[in-house]
Parts: C-alpha cells; sequence; structure tokens
C-alpha cells in the first residue's frame, strides 16, 4: 500500500479556494437569505404599509451602489488573477480600486441612512424600516470588513490570501445583488 | 474579453434591467398584473446576477459539480422568494 496525500479523492479538491471560505460564504448566504425570506413573509401581514414604506427609499442611489459594488467585485476579481501570475504591482492597485469602491459603496450608503434619519425614519417607524436597517446595516458592516480585508490581502499580496479575501468581497456582492430587489424594487 | 469581464459586463445589463422595471413600475407605466409579472421578472433577473457572481466571480466555472449544486440551491432559493412575492 502507497501512502497518499490527504486530500487526495476529497470531493472538496475542486472547490476554488480554502474550504472554510466556502464554508464561510454558505453561513452568511444562510443568514441572509432567511433575513430576506422573513422579510417577504412579514411584508404578507401589510403588502399596502410595506409599498408606502419602500417608496421612502431611493431606488436610484441603491441602483448605482449595485453598479458600484459589481465592479469592485470585477477589479477583486482581476486583482485575484494578477497576484496569480505574478504581477504583484498590478494586483495591488487592482485590489485597493476594490477596496475604494467599497469605500464609495459606503458613502452613499451613509447619505441614504441620513436621509432616512432627516425624514424622522427610525428602526420602529414601520417593520418594514425594522428589515431595512437590519439587512442592509449588517450588509454594510459586511462591506466595511471586506474593505479592511482586501486593503490586507493586498499590501502583503500571497496568492492563498488574496484568493480568500477576494472570494469574500463576492460573497458581500452576491448578497447584495439579492437584497437590492428584494428590500428596494419588488412592489 | 476576459470571463470576469464579460461576467461584469453581463451583470451590469442585468442590473440596468432591474433598475429599468423597477422605474417602470413606480412611474405607474404598468398596472394590475403587469406589476406582479414585473416583479417576478425582477426576481428572476437577481437569480441571473446571483448565477454569474457564483459561476464567473466565486469561479464555479471551474467545479461543475458544485456548480450544480450551488445552481439547483439558488434556484430553489429564489422560487421561496418568488412564491412569498406572489402570495402578497
Amino acid at each position: 500500500m502507497t501512502d497518499r496525500p490527504d486530500t487526495d479523492g476529497s470531493p472538496f479538491d475542486d472547490l476554488p479556494g480554502d474550504l472554510m471560505i466556502w464554508v464561510l460564504i454558505v453561513s452568511e448566504l444562510l443568514v441572509f437569505g432567511a433575513g430576506l425570506a422573513a422579510f417577504l413573509g412579514v411584508r404578507l401581514t401589510d403588502p399596502a404599509g410595506f409599498a408606502a414604506a419602500q417608496d421612502h427609499l431611493h431606488r436610484a442611489a441603491a441602483g448605482v451602489n449595485t453598479v458600484v459594488l459589481v465592479t469592485s467585485g470585477w477589479l477583486a476579481a482581476l486583482g485575484a488573477q494578477a497576484v496569480e501570475t505574478g504581477r504583484l504591482a498590478r494586483a495591488r492597485g487592482l485590489l485597493a480600486a476594490a477596496a475604494g469602491m467599497g469605500a464609495v459603496f459606503l458613502a452613499i450608503k451613509w447619505a441614504e441612512y441620513a436621509g432616512k434619519a432627516a425624514q424622522g425614519i427610525g428602526v420602529e417607524t414601520h417593520p418594514f424600516f425594522t428589515f431595512y436597517y437590519l439587512v442592509t446595516g449588517f450588509h454594510a458592516a459586511h462591506v466595511a470588513a471586506g474593505i479592511v480585508v482586501l486593503l490586507l490581502v493586498a499590501a502583503r499580496a500571497q496568492t492563498r490570501e488574496v484568493e480568500a479575501g477576494v472570494a469574500f468581497w463576492h460573497m458581500v456582492d452576491l448578497v447584495w445583488v439579492l437584497v437590492f430587489p428584494v428590500i428596494y424594487l419588488l412592489r | 474579453m476576459a470571463h470576469v469581464t464579460k461576467a461584469w459586463a453581463l451583470l451590469l445589463a442585468l442590473s440596468g434591467a432591474s433598475t429599468v422595471l423597477s422605474v417602470a413600475v413606480a412611474r405607474g407605466a404598468l398596472s394590475g398584473g403587469e406589476v406582479t409579472l414585473g416583479g417576478a421578472a425582477i426576481l428572476a433577473l437577481a437569480w441571473a446576477k446571483a448565477r454569474t457572481i457564483l459561476n464567473a466571480y466565486l469561479r464555479l466555472d471551474e467545479a461543475p459539480a458544485f456548480r450544480r449544486g450551488f445552481g439547483l440551491t439558488l434556484a430553489l432559493y429564489a422560487l421561496l422568494l418568488l412564491a412569498l412575492y406572489l402570495a402578497g
């Protein structure tokens, strides 16, 4: 009998990146997925109230934020490709640009929250806004964490670290493309 | 054009389509059952965007078995959201 590496034949060998980052991604998707399903479930109790509350949201700003985040994801993906091919300066630049786009997302989100606060809209104004602040606030916290992660992995420019950091950033992107239509667009 | 760049262009196009649909609903261009159809289309576009991010950005295209597994789970979840939306 010959010795074989521990990973030989594992079904997870085909998974791009570390298994643990996928565990994190799936965990986060479950949390946000449950939140969005609960939002639509509670909406059944007061569709008119939810529609009226949704009219206070700035759909165009959220649409711009979608473009900002998917563009940031694209830059991060290009950054990961660059570090794999040893182009470290290009990788650092792309990852920093991706982080910068994340900061733009947060700035627009901050302006959105400030606008709500100016209208006297808070967490307890309506169940719609309870979910709105919880889901988008939790997502914004992930964006902030992702910016820090991107900047850290950009500084070190190690392939495995960049791959994991960029995968986290794509998870943030993935969550947003589900949050945006459910919270902001569905009537 | 690189795979991720094509994915980015597709994501921009899908996001644009979502925005056009939602603006049409908000401005009253759609009414009655059309609004519901528009909502269902917006959910379908979100599902397409999520698939694109999983397959191209997160590189599940390189792992067909995982792509199918995530794809099926995502499709079932999108159907759950659609059912909750249509029930409202």
